[in-house]
C-alpha cells in the first residue's frame, strides 16, 4: 500500500502543478462561461487550490487519520 | 487633518495591541537556544499555519499583487499559482526535517548542511548567502511600512517615523520572545490580513461597478485582454510557467521558511499544516479584486506606479470613511510586519550559528548565543533601517541574487535529506555552477526561451551533480580495479 499511495500522492501533486501552468492552463484560458461571477481562467485557479487542498486532505486522512502512526 | 488623526489613532492601538499579544506570548522557554528559536519544537497546527503563512505574505504580496492584476491583468494568477504550490515542499520535505532535526539537534540549514556534508566552511557559507539574501529582503518590508504610513496618513507621520514605529514593535516583540511573539503575533495579523482584505475586495467591486461578476463583465466589454493570458502586457507561458515552478518549488529553500520546519511538534503537524495551506492563498483573491477594479477606473489615467493602486482606489476612489482607511492601513501593516518578525528572527540566529558560530564565538556557552541572537535582531534591525532610509536601489538586485544563490541549494538539501550517495564534491560544483549560471542570465545575458533564469540554473546544476556521480563513480570502480589486479 505505501508505494501506491505515494504514487497517488505524486500524481496529485504533478496534476496540480501541471494545471496552473502550460500546459494545463492553456485549455482554460478563455473568459467565457464566467462562473461565481469571474472569468473562466480565473476560476479555473480557485477551483485547482480547493482540487489540491482536498487531495491533501485525502492522503492526510489515509496516512495520519488511523491511530497507527502517530 | 481629523482624518488623518483618526487614522493614525487607529493604526497606533492596533501596533499597540500587536505589542502586548507579542511580549504576552514570552514563556519559560525563552532562555534556551532551541525554545528562542524553535519554540522548543514544540510548535502545534494552528500557530505554524499563521507563520507560514504570514511568512509568504509579505507587504509584496498584499500590494504587488493587486499591482499585477492592475498592471498585466491575467498574469496576476502567477501568485495564486505558486503559492498554492509551496505546501507540496512542506509535505515532502518537512517531515524528515523535523525528524532530522529533532535527532541531531539542527536549528539552521546550515547546520543540516555542515554535519550531513561534514563540512564547516559549506553550512559557514550557506550562512553568509542566507544573511545576504535576509537583510535586503527585511529592508523592502521596513520600507514598506513607511511608505503606508506615510501615504494613508497624508504625510502625517513622515517615511522614517512610520518605519521606525513599526519595526520597533517588531524588534521587540522577537527580542523578547522569539519564536513564540511571532507565532502568537502571527495568528493575530494573518486573521488581521484576511478580514480586511476580504472587505476591501468586495465592498470596492460592489461600489464602484455593483459587484464582482457585474465589475468582471464591464472589463470584458472594454479591455478583455486583461482576463486572459497572455494578458495586457503580454507575457508568453514559458516564463508564466518557469516562473511559477522557480517560486513555488525554490521558495522552500528560503532560511525563514526552511527553519520553521524545525520548530513543529511532529512531521504529522507539517503534514496537516501543508494541507490547509491552499486556504491562505484564498486571500490574494479580494486583493486581486481591487487590481482588478482599478484597470477600468485609471483607464484614461494610468498609475506611475502599479503597486500603489490599492491606496489609491482605498483613499480616493472608494472614498471610505477614515476608520476604514485606518483598518487598511493596519492589515497592510501586518502584512510587513508579520514577514519582517521572521525576517529579523531568522537573519540573526543564522548570522550567530552559522557565521559566527564556527568563527568568532567558537564555544561559546548556550546563554550567550541567545544572547548574542537576541541583540542580534536590534542590530540586523537598524542596519534594515538604515538601508530603507538610504534607499539604495541596488538593494533589490542584492535581493534578486541572493535568491538565485538560494535556491541552488536544492540539490544539496535533497542530497541531505534523502540521497545518501550524493557526494559533498558533485553537490557543491553543482551549486557553484548552477549559482554562476543564474548570476550571467540574470544580469549579464538574458535567458534562453525567455524562460525564468531560475529553472535553466536548476537543470544545469542537477546535470553537474548527475554527470559529477558518474564520472566519481567511474573513477572509484576503475581505481579498485587496479588495487585487485
Amino acid at each position: 500500500m505505501n508505494k501506491t499511495y505515494h504514487w497517488l500522492v505524486g500524481l496529485h501533486f504533478t496534476l496540480c502543478t501541471l494545471a496552473m501552468i502550460w500546459p494545463g492552463a492553456l485549455i482554460a484560458n478563455r473568459i467565457e462561461p464566467m462562473l461565481l461571477g469571474l472569468p473562466f481562467l480565473f476560476f479555473w485557479y480557485i477551483l485547482w487550490m480547493l482540487v489540491l487542498f482536498a487531495g491533501m486532505w485525502v492522503a492526510f486522512v489515509v496516512r495520519h487519520g488511523g491511530r497507527h502512526h502517530d | 487633518m481629523i482624518d488623518s488623526l483618526i487614522i493614525v489613532g487607529i493604526t497606533l492601538t492596533y501596533l499597540a495591541g500587536v505589542l502586548w499579544v507579542g511580549l504576552r506570548a514570552r514563556g519559560q522557554q525563552n532562555s534556551s537556544l532551541e525554545g528562542y528559536v524553535a519554540g522548543g519544537r514544540h510548535v502545534g497546527v494552528v500557530i505554524l499555519f499563521f507563520i507560514l503563512g504570514a511568512e509568504i505574505f509579505s507587504a509584496f504580496a498584499f500590494l504587488g499583487a493587486p499591482g499585477w492584476a492592475y498592471q498585466h491583468g491575467a498574469p496576476a494568477f502567477y501568485i495564486l499559482a505558486y503559492l498554492s504550490l509551496v505546501p507540496i515542499t512542506i509535505w515532502a520535505l518537512g517531515p524528515r526535517v523535523a525528524a532530522l532535526g529533532r535527532e541531531r539537534g539542527y536549528l539552521t540549514q546550515g547546520d543540516m548542511i555542515a554535519d550531513h556534508y561534514r563540512s564547516k566552511p559549506l553550512g559557514f557559507l550557506a550562512g553568509v548567502i542566507g544573511v545576504l539574501a535576509l537583510v535586503p529582503y527585511l529592508t523592502i518590508q521596513i520600507a514598506g511600512a513607511g511608505l503606508l504610513f506615510q501615504a494613508a496618513t497624508d504625510g502625517l507621520v513622515p517615511f522614517w517615523l512610520g518605519a521606525l514605529l513599526a519595526f520597533l514593535v517588531v524588534a521587540a516583540y522577537v527580542f523578547c520572545s522569539g519564536l513564540s511573539g511571532i507565532g502568537w503575533t502571527n495568528l493575530v495579523q494573518g486573521i488581521m490580513m484576511i478580514a480586511i482584505a476580504w472587505f476591501l475586495g468586495l465592498s470596492i467591486s460592489e461600489r464602484l461597478y455593483g459587484g464582482v461578476g457585474e465589475m468582471f463583465a464591464q472589463i470584458q466589454q472594454a479591455a478583455p485582454e486583461y482576463l486572459t493570458l497572455p494578458g495586457a502586457t503580454g507575457m508568453d507561458w514559458g516564463y508564466f510557467s518557469t516562473a511559477v515552478l522557480v517560486s513555488a518549488f525554490g521558495g522552500a529553500m528560503w532560511p525563514h521558511l526552511f527553519m520553521k520546519f524545525y520548530s513543529a511538534d511532529s512531521g504529522k503537524t507539517l503534514r496537516k499544516v501543508s494541507v490547509f495551506y491552499p486556504l491562505y492563498a484564498y486571500l490574494l483573491v479580494p486583493l486581486l479584486f481591487i487590481g482588478f477594479a482599478g484597470i477600468l477606473v485609471f483607464a484614461d489615467t494610468p498609475l506611475a506606479r502599479a503597486d500603489t493602486v490599492l491606496l489609491r482606489m482605498v483613499m480616493e476612489v472608494a472614498d471610505f470613511s477614515p476608520w476604514v482607511i485606518g483598518l487598511m492601513l493596519s492589515g497592510a501593516l501586518a502584512a510587513a510586519m508579520s514577514t519582517g518578525a521572521n525576517l529579523a528572527h531568522t537573519a540573526a540566529i543564522v548570522l550567530v550559528r552559522d557565521v559566527a558560530g564556527p568563527t568568532l564565538m567558537k564555544g561559546a556557552s548556550e546563554q550567550t548565543v541567545v544572547s548574542a541572537t537576541r541583540w542580534s535582531v536590534l542590530g540586523l534591525s537598524l542596519i534594515a533601517y538604515l538601508f530603507a532610509l538610504a534607499n539604495p536601489a541596488s538593494l533589490v538586485l542584492l535581493l534578486l541574487g541572493a535568491y538565485g544563490l538560494i535556491v541552488q541549494l536544492f540539490p544539496m538539501v535533497i542530497g541531505a535529506l534523502f540521497m545518501p550517495r550524493l557526494r559533498r564534491a558533485s553537490v557543491m560544483a553543482g551549486a557553484l555552477v548552477g549559482s554562476l549560471a543564474y548570476l550571467l542570465m540574470d544580469f549579464v545575458w538574458s535567458s534562453p526561451l525567455g524562460w525564468h533564469a531560475g529553472v535553466w540554473a536548476m537543470l544545469l546544476n542537477v546535470l553537474v551533480v548527475a554527470v559529477w556521480q558518474g564520472a566519481t563513480r567511474a573513477g572509484d570502480a576503475a581505481l579498485s580495479r587496479t588495487q585487485h589486479s
